[in-house]
This record gives C-alpha cells, structure tokens and sequence, in this order.
C-alpha cells in the first residue's frame, strides 16, 4: 500500500500515480466528479461543495466553492458533474430544483455562473454532453428532463417521461443525440434529443426504482442499469426490442453504477444503504464480485474512475465524509477467499466431492503455495496474470463409493444387527457375539468375546471347548517355551496376583506408548504381534503360524498378555491374515461335535491330560483353578473397553458392557457409560437400525439413556367409526361402542401392527393397508379420503 | 477401492460446499449461482435432484443440516451478509407435483455486517441450536427456543474476535462430562497473528461461551475445521485443513474442584499429525463416521484419505482425483472410472421428509 505505482494510461503522455489514500471532508459527500486530466475532483453534498486536487500521496483541497455567509439552497446538491470538455465548467443539481452551472475561470470567489430553476422538485441528476460544449440535461423528482443550453438564459426542451420521477439521465457516447432516462417505476426510456415530444423507446428494466444507468464507453449499444431490487443488468439496445444480456445479482439496492474503463466486462456499483463497500463485477460472471473495495464506514454515495482511460483508480465519495482514492491492487478480491472445493463424508463411507474443474483436470490454473511447489523447481513457475483473470469457472460434483465388497459401515450394521445382548445365559452370548465377529472377519473382538466368555464364566458352568481347543492348538516345544520363561519368572503361585499386577503395569506402559507416544521410533518393532510375543517369550523360535496359534492359546489362557496382545492389534485387523489360521470358534464347534463332554473342572483336566505332558498340567491347573475371582479381571476388561472406545469402536463397549452387566457396570464410571450409551445409540439411528437402537436404550442401566424411550409415547387416536378421539381405556369407543381396531380392508380386528389414516382414521393391518394403497389411491373404508401411506 | 461417480450438479459457478444428511440418504451442495440443490439417493444408488432454488442475493458458502429430529431442515450462510433456514415441505398428495419437495426459508439471520462464512447446527442433545461466524471475525450463537417453530430465533451470544472468521466446528461429544465446545477457525492471511484456531467452550455458571484454547501453533489461514465424531472417547479430535492439513488431539484436564466450575476447562492440546502432501492450500477436512478416516481436499484438486494405525501414526491410505482417475503413486489404486451419467430429473421420487402420514403402533 505504501509502495507508489505508476500507471500508464491509454493516452500516454499523461502519466496518473498514486496510492491508496483518502482525506475527511467536513460533510458528508452526495457525489463526485473529476476533471478531464484527471488531476482534480469535485465533491459535492448538502453542506459541501469543494474541489481537492489529486497528488500523489494525498488530497489537497484546492477551491471552496460554497461561499457567502449564508449560503443559499442552491449550493445544496444531489449531483455535479465537471465538463469532459470544458475545464472551467461545472453543473450542480440542487435539492431545491435548481440546476446551477459554475465558471471556475471567474476572477470572483463565487462562481457561480448560471442559475436555471424551472424544475419543481429536487434535481436528481445533470449530465452534460459528452462532446457538445453547451449542452447539459437534468433530471428531476417532479418526472421531468430539461435540456439547456448554457448559451440561453433557460431550458431548450423539456421531455416528459411521464412515468414518474426521473433517477438518472445519461447521453450516449456515441449516438450524439440519445440519452437514457430511468426512472422510479422501473421503465428506462430512450430519447432523441430532437424530438422532445415522445420517447424513442421504454422498456421495463427492473421492479421497483431504477437508481442508475450507464452507457458502456466502447460497446455503443450496452446500456447498464441498477435498480433497488437489487440487480444491474445490462441491455443491448442495438436490437429493436431492448435484449437483457447480462444480470448481476448484488446484496444491496444499486445506487451507482460505472463501466470500467479499458475492460470490456467490468463494471462498479456501490449501494444506497446497508452496504458500505463498492464492488467492480466482471458480467461474465455475475455471482461473485471482482474486486471489492471495504474502506468506507457509510454509505457510498459516489463513485467515478479517476480517467476514462484508466482501470486502476477508483475515486469515491461517502456519507462517512471522507474522500477516497482505491488502488486496484489493493483491492480484496472475493473470490481468492472463496473455498474451490467442498467436501463431505457419508455415513457408509461414501465421499462427496465437488471441485473447480481446473483444479481437478491439471495444474494450468492452479495457484502455487506461497511456500513454493516443492516438486517443482521454483523457476518453472510462470506467474500468471491473475489480477485480471476472472472467466466464467464451474465445479464438478462426485460421489466417491466405496466398492460393494469393501463397504466400510456394513459390519457395524451387521454387528449391531446380529450381536445378542440379553435373553441367554452369558456365556451362550458371548459365544454367540463371538462368532458373528469372527464371520465379519473381525477375530480381534471375536477373541474378546471368548475370552470374556472365559473370565467371568463361573468355573462349574465353563464349558471345555476352551482348554480343549487350546489343547489342540498348543503344541509341546511352546508350551515348553512357555513354561520356561515362567519358570525363570518364579514360582507358579506368583503368577496369582502379584503376577496379575506386574502384567498391569506393562499393560499401563505399552498403552500409554501406544497412544501417545506417536513419535516413538521404534515403531517397527513394536507393530503387530510379533514385538508382543517376542517381549513376551524370549528367544523362542517360532514360525508365523505357530505364533497365531500361541497367541490365541496366549489369549484364552492369560487375560493380562491378551490385553496386550488384543490391544494394540486391533487398530490393525487385517495386516495379518489371521483368517486363514485354524480358527477358535470353528474349532468350538467341531469339539463341541466330536467329544460330548460333561462339564466342570473334571472335565477341564481330563481333556487336558491326555493330550499335553506333565508340565503343562503343573502349570494350567492353577490356571484354570476357580481361585481367580472375576473382579480380578475388572481393571483389564475396563482398560480394554475404554481402549475400544477410544479406538472408535463403541459398539464393542456397549455392547460388552450390557452382557457383562452386573460383573463390570461398578468399575467404570456413570459419566462414561452414559457418553458410550448415547454414541452408541446417536449411531445406530443414523443406521436408522431403530430396533437395536431401543433394545440397548431399554438394556442400559443409566437412567438418563433408560428414560429416552419414555418420552412422547402418548398416542391420540380417533374412532374409526364416529371419528371421535378414543379414551384411553382400550379399542372399544366410547360412544358407539365398536371396536375401533378393525382392519378396513380384510375386517378382522388387528392384533400386531396397526396402521392408520390420520386423516379420516381407518387403517388396519399394515401388510393388508400397504398392499392396498399400491393399487389405490383411496382409502379402504370407502370412506373417500385419499390417504397418504409414507 | 473407490468408484467415482460423477454427477451432472449444473450449478452455474463454484460449488463451496457439500453436505450429507443424518442418515447419509440426502446431500446438499451450494454454489456462488446463488441456490442451494438437494441431492436424494434412489434405491439404485443414483443421486437424483428433487429441489433447487435460490437462496441468496449472494455466493452460498455453506450449507448444513439439521438433526432429522427437528424435520427436514437446512441452514445456508452466504456473502449477502445473511444465513437462512430452510424447511422442507412435501408436496400436496393431489398435487401433480406429488413428492415433490419444496423448500421454504422459514427464517434470515440478519446480524452480521460482513459475509457469513460459516454456519454449523449444534449437536442434537443440546436443542435447536447453530453458530454462525462471519468475515468480520464474529461468530454467534442462536437457538431456537422452541423447536416445532423454526422461524423464531434468538441470538444467545456473539463473540468477536480480530481475525476474520472462515469456518466452524462444534464438538460433537454428547458427554456430560464434556462441555458444549466450538472450534472457530480464521482465515486472515497475516501469519503475525499467531492462533488461528479459537476453542470457545460453554461455561454452565455463567452460560456463556469463554474462550478456552488458542492453538498458537497454527499460524497459517485456516479454510476448513471438523471435530472428528466422538463416540465415546474421553477426549476430542480435530482436524485442520490450513497449508497443510493436521490433527489435534484436545484432552480435557479434570480439574479438581470440578463443582461448579468458573473457567473453561484447561485442555491438553497435543499434534497428532501433520501432513503437506497436497503440497498447496488444505480447503477442505472431513471425517468418516466411525472417525477412522479423515478425508482432504486440496489445490491439487485430489483427495486423499489418512487413516491412523494402532500406534497413532496417521499414514495416507488413498489418493482419489476429482474425476476419477487414478492418481500415479498412489498406494492403493483408487477410482475406477465408471462415470454414471448425470442423473434424470426424476420427479416422482419419494422423499422420506414431512411429517408422516401413517404411523405404526401395536394394536
């Protein structure tokens, strides 16, 4: 801003600079024109009329033009216009109807040279001719325009627009004798200055006053026009009937409209109220404005390009008193900060994606980052002219699926939909829970589920497939690895609790890793289970199945290295093709099948030993002993339910949470359960799996979830037979004492779903209802309603 | 992995934005043309137009839904200085016109002197409730007082900052142990004022809104801002899109005398990610459902999807182009260019919207 700019105008010799820059007036500004050589403007309102000359950093008032002690109404103007051609000469509208001419080569201080006040009403506009010396036209409130020449003491011609008071009057630049006239009804007229008697042509331009016009300073026949509906619109009046061809839609009643000198497409408008900024638009693309200018704090009341020949300075006047010259380049430009692309994810994973289309199709437009492109070397880039670029840009819209086979939500509706959560004995659910995870593919929280199956079990109702399995699975030189390690760790009872809480504070540390720590660099070696089970067993060698299988003995034995293992895992189900390892539930299954078994801890150690040597019995029988209670496993089921939930899956801690009930509902807190509740059941409504979404409601125990189904479930309904509102005392009406739930279509009493008409209140069945309605359109009751079933 | 299906949207200048529904059924995009088109989704997947009208005297910079609980409601703010809620009306039954929707503005929020640049319905759980931020640096909050009337709204509070306000995110925990808290981002282009991210957060004495966090460390425009679904978590995660895009992690410190608390609550603010691979401006950030996945648009006219892995470390998982051609050097190969057709008009397509007319219960 403080940097000066020179600008070299159309005309060459004359040279304009200067910057952005404004001075105070005393009183607030009605209108402004500027002198032909672009060096002085005039300012002209209520209470002023001054001249200031235009330098290079500032406004320099140079002539007082209100003089006397008590200056006269007719130094109170609604409009100037300084001569294009004459340089001494000036025309003033006055709010009293006087049009006053000014003679700035007048030795005294008043110049005022002519005084005409034939008009009755408030001058809204003079105009002089743009190439005839003598010639100025004025436009008045009392609906009339005058022609003067200020060679004779009054008006030449007076035309009578007839359609209300004249806004604005502008001559053509190039057919000498036209000029435009717009008026308060909406109607522009066209007038021949020869034949005062009729109007070439009106046509109706816009509902409600039209402010202003201007003639386009190259394009003969373009004609712009603003009105308070807030729109300018520009017409081509080379045609017989007046085309609209371009239509800009502004926020604010157009006051003031002006072509852009040297651009074909621009044109500025400032408003009459409410908006204060003035605004260049390019008509090509009428949504968006150009350029904006935001310096002024009222009104803009006038606004003229400093030289017919140069875009780059903007003079405006405004109600704020103050007199400001706009740099284009200080402009703001809209449109920089308007966002190019919008963005949005669906709820199954589906991508919406709407983007400028030279954004998507290649980098031709694309506006590098100030930073620098760094796969680019810096001097590839050619800047291109962007102050002055501004076509007509559109965006492309897609929707990114997510192919059928990957659907990314459809487990969890799967999930929400499968997964029993009451009405069986636990351990049933969770077996059940178990293999609906498993066929999704999700083994992680398949094994959860079993291994809560397993913890919280009572140890007389522990059914054997667990142990059996993992006596399948095992193999010898693990389990002796195994037994190794624990060995060297102690004795087995120290794998009681003292054990448990050692494993606890490993758990804190790797969780805590594990999440926050994001910067730790030994990612790799901490990624997947291998890291696990190498901290966890030492030197053994193992191959990748022999890992899976032992991780999956190591999980339904230890509830401490499950954690562990599951727990960072599970951000990562399908790095390991676990699937196509021997699966726990299948293997239930199967040994469920082959060995009918009795149940209990008999059971326990006698399908354990005959399969696995004398080791591993000295080990797993404190084990599986019933002398873990439950609440021993309390503090890792909760790390592992605030780990799902903080993963994303809230589903797996509510749904754990239910089936555990009673076991784990005192470790966590209210607060938190009910923040799982509502997420829960906030996403199987987007789902819109309202069934489930009423099981878990009616399932928890928090009573600020419980109450939610509670709420509206009041239902008035009327008879269908005397259609008067039910009491609520059954189906039986009150009145005519029928029963009011008959289907209407097959006449049996509905027990089940009822479906009715609000409007005429027959329904029935809804299969019966449904079916009727797709044939017609009528209600079944013949009662002639034609009911709406959405 | 991706199918791009591209869709004739015949909107007249940019679109700025595009928003899904609750149920993820219905789409919004708006444009600088002035309207507002909302997209439905037909049984075979196709989006089908079922209204578009115009909705401001100016560019439409956002446009946003409300929880369906409240009816078919939209809001759109633009640079006419005004935001607008919208409501949709099923046509008549014996109206030719059956099922076709119309959508009528059933308020103007007039208070900004400057373009509205953003406005967002607060989460459900707190009522009819939405912010709107504006160029000037102001950002308010209305409700709706009751919630069957959408033509009343009263403005609760209006905070103003210096920078010019671009876009705005509330936090979508529905704890109670979490405050109502709304993330404002600015898009002033002056790097020297550093915390171009304001956390405001809802104090219950004083019922107001008070500043709880300045992310300083942001000191680039920021264009886009989205709290990641929360589901349960004890902390919040954002997402900026500025030069680059990033995520925050907010952990709320529990103070210890949590009764009746005076201030906002002190957040722990921690940088998840950072990411320049779009290698120019971030407009846009957009998190999937179960808040695994983060989608960004930027200059480069790609998006690109970042998923986190069981340590925290968010990678790129796909890169898609706008028009559905795959993107060299992408790890996954995305989009398969299978470019539907734009879709038809189709008139008769039943919208789920309005009240309804049958309604079930046991007999």
């Amino acid at each position: 801003m403080e940097k000066m700019s020179r600008v070299t105008t159309a005309l060459g010799s004359s040279t304009i600079s200067g910057r952005t820059m404004f001075c105070h007036l005393d009183a607030p500004a009605n209108a402004i024109s500027v002198c032909r050589d672009a060096t002085q403007v005039v300012v002209a309102g209520r209470n002023i009329f001054k001249i200031y000359g235009l330098e290079e950093e500032q406004f320099v008032e140079k002539l007082n033009l209100r003089v006397g002690r008590k200056p006269s109404l007719n130094f109170s103007c609604a409009d100037v216009m300084w001569h294009q051609m004459e340089e001494n000469l000036l025309a003033t509208a006055a709010t009293n109807g006087a049009v006053v001419t000014w003679n700035l080569g007048k030795p005294s201080r008043n110049k005022q040279d002519q005084l005409f006040t034939e008009h009755k009403r408030t001058v809204n506009k003079v105009c002089f001719h743009p190439t005839e010396v003598y010639m100025l036209l004025s436009g008045s409130q009392d609906g009339y325009m005058k022609c003067f020449d200020l060679r004779k003491k009054e008006s030449v011609s007076t035309f009578s627009g007839q359609s209300e008071s004249v806004r604005d009057v502008q001559f053509s630049m190039k057919d000498y004798f036209t000029f435009a006239a717009s008026f308060e009804n909406g109607n522009v007229q066209l007038w021949d200055i020869r034949r005062p008697d009729r109007y070439e042509r009106m046509f109706t331009a816009h509902t409600g006053p039209v402010f202003c016009c201007d003639w386009h300073p190259d394009d003969r026949g373009w004609l712009a026009t603003g009105g308070r509906d807030k729109m300018v619109k520009v017409w081509d009046m080379t045609t017989n009937r007046a085309k609209e061809i371009y239509c800009v839609q502004t926020i604010a009643s157009v006051a003031r409209v002006k072509w852009r000198p040297e651009r074909k497409w621009h044109l500025a408008t400032c408003s009459m109220m409410v908006d204060h900024n003035i605004y260049v638009w390019d008509i090509r693309r009428p949504f968006i404005p150009f350029a904006t200018f935001e310096e002024h704090k009222d009104v803009t009341t006038g606004i003229v390009w400093r030289h017919q020949h140069d875009p780059y300075f903007l003079l405006s006047g405004s109600k704020d008193s103050t007199l400001y010259q706009h740099m284009f380049k200080d402009a703001s430009r809209p449109v920089d900060r308007a966002n190019p692309e919008g963005l949005c994810f669906g709820l199954f994973g589906d991508l919406a994606f709407a983007a400028k289309e030279s954004l998507i199709s290649g980098d031709a437009n694309r506006k590098p980052y100030p930073g620098g492109d760094r796969r680019y070397p810096i001097f590839f880039f050619k800047k291109p002219d962007l102050t002055e670029q501004f076509a007509h840009v559109s965006s492309a819209l897609s929707v990114f699926e997510s192919s059928l086979e990957s659907k990314r939500m459809d487990w969890f509706v799967k999930t929400a939909r499968l997964y029993l959560l009451s009405g069986k004995p636990f351990a049933e659910l969770c077996d059940h829970n178990a293999k609906v995870a498993k066929e999704l593919n999700r083994p992680q929280v398949s094994t959860t589920w079993t291994m809560l199956r397993i913890m919280f079990s009572d140890p007389a109702n522990l059914s054997t497939p667990g142990p059996n399995h993992i006596g399948k699975l095992g193999t010898l030189p693990l389990m002796n690895s195994f037994s190794m390690k624990e060995m060297g760790m102690g004795t087995e009872s120290r794998l009681d609790r003292s054990k448990g809480e050692s494993r606890q504070d490993n758990i804190h540390l790797e969780l805590g890793n594990s999440l926050i720590n994001s910067n730790n660099d030994e990612n790799e070696e901490t990624e997947g289970s291998e890291g696990q089970a190498e901290y966890m067993f030492g030197d053994a060698e193992l191959d990748d199945d022999d890992l899976y299988s032992m991780d999956m003995f190591f999980s339904l034995v230890f509830s401490a290295e499950e954690q562990e293992y599951t727990l960072p895992q599970e951000a990562f189900p399908l790095r390991h093709e676990i699937m196509d390892n021997p699966l726990a539930p299948e293997h239930l299954q199967q040994d469920k099948a082959d060995s009918p078994q009795a149940s209990g801890n008999e059971a326990e150690v006698m399908c354990l030993t005959p399969i696995e040597s004398f080791s591993l019995i000295s080990i797993s029988q404190p084990l599986f002993s019933p002398h873990l209670p439950a609440p021993f496993f309390c503090p890792v089921v909760r790390e592992m339910l605030s780990h799902y939930a903080e993963q994303g899956d809230v589903q797996m801690a509510v749904s754990v949470l239910i089936v555990l009930g009673d076991r784990i509902r005192k470790e966590i807190d209210d607060l938190t359960q009910e923040h799982w509740y509502m997420s829960y059941i906030d996403l199987l409504q987007r789902f819109e799996l309202w069934n489930v979404s009423n099981e878990v409601i009616k399932l928890s125990t928090c009573s600020a979830i419980t109450c939610l189904n509670q709420t509206s479930t009041t239902l008035h309904v009327n008879c269908s037979n005397c259609k008067r509102p039910m009491s609520n005392r059954g189906w039986i009406c009150d009145r005519c004492h029928q029963c009011a739930s008959v289907c209407a279509v097959c006449h049996h009493v509905v027990k089940g779903l009822f479906v009715w008409c609000q409007g005429c209140s027959h329904g029935g069945h809804l299969e019966h209802v449904k079916n009727w309605l797709k044939s017609s359109s009528h209600c079944p009751a013949g009662c002639g309603h034609l009911c709406e079933y959405t | 992995m991706f199918v791009a299906r591209s869709i004739a949207a015949d909107h007249k200048d940019l679109i700025h934005d595009v928003s899904y529904d609750f149920h993820g059924r219905r789409m919004a995009t708006c444009s600088s043309d002035q309207s507002v088109k909302v997209w439905d989704k037909s049984d075979n997947g196709e989006w089908n137009c079922t209204a578009s009208w115009k909705t401001h005297s100016g560019s439409v910079w956002r446009v946003t839904w409300a929880h369906p609980e409240f009816g078919q409601v939209l809001a759109s703010c633009s640079f006419d200085r005004t935001a607008a809620v919208w409501e949709e009306i099923v046509g008549e039954s014996n109206d030719k016109q059956r099922g076709l929707s119309h959508w009528i503005k059933r308020t103007t929020l007039v208070d900004s002197r400057t373009s509205v640049t953003d406005v967002k319905f607060a989460p459900k759980h707190m009522g009819l409730m939405l912010t709107t931020c504006s160029a000037d640096g102001v950002m308010r909050v209305y409700e709706a007082p009751d919630v069957m009337n959408l033509s009343q709204w009263s403005l609760q509070q209006e905070i103003s900052s210096k920078l010019s306000c671009s876009c705005i995110s509330w936090s979508p925990s529905s704890s109670r142990a979490h405050a109502p808290m709304i993330a404002v981002g600015s898009d002033d282009s002056n790097t020297a004022y550093s915390g171009k991210v304001h956390i405001y957060e809802y104090i219950e004495n004083t019922r107001k809104y008070a500043k709880a966090e300045n992310l300083m460390t942001v000191t680039d425009p920021v264009h886009d801002i989205a709290f990641a679904p929360n589901l349960g978590r004890s902390f919040h995660v954002l997402a900026i899109a500025t030069k680059d895009v990033r995520i925050f992690k907010l952990i709320p410190l529990r103070k210890e005398s949590a009764v009746g608390s005076s201030g906002p609550t002190k957040l722990q603010v921690q940088i998840l990610a950072q990411f320049d691979n779009h290698n120019s401006q971030v407009w846009r950030v957009s998190w999937n459902i179960s808040s695994t996945l983060l989608a960004s648009s930027g200059d480069d006219g790609c998006v690109r999807l970042w998923k986190a892995n069981y340590m925290d470390n968010w990678k790129c998982t796909a890169i898609l182009r706008g028009d559905g051609s795959p993107v060299a050097g992408s790890s996954s190969q995305a989009a398969v260019p299978s470019t539907a057709g734009g879709p038809q008009h189709v008139l008769l397509q039943a919208s789920s919207a309005g009240r309804k007319k049958a309604q079930l219960i046991p007999g």
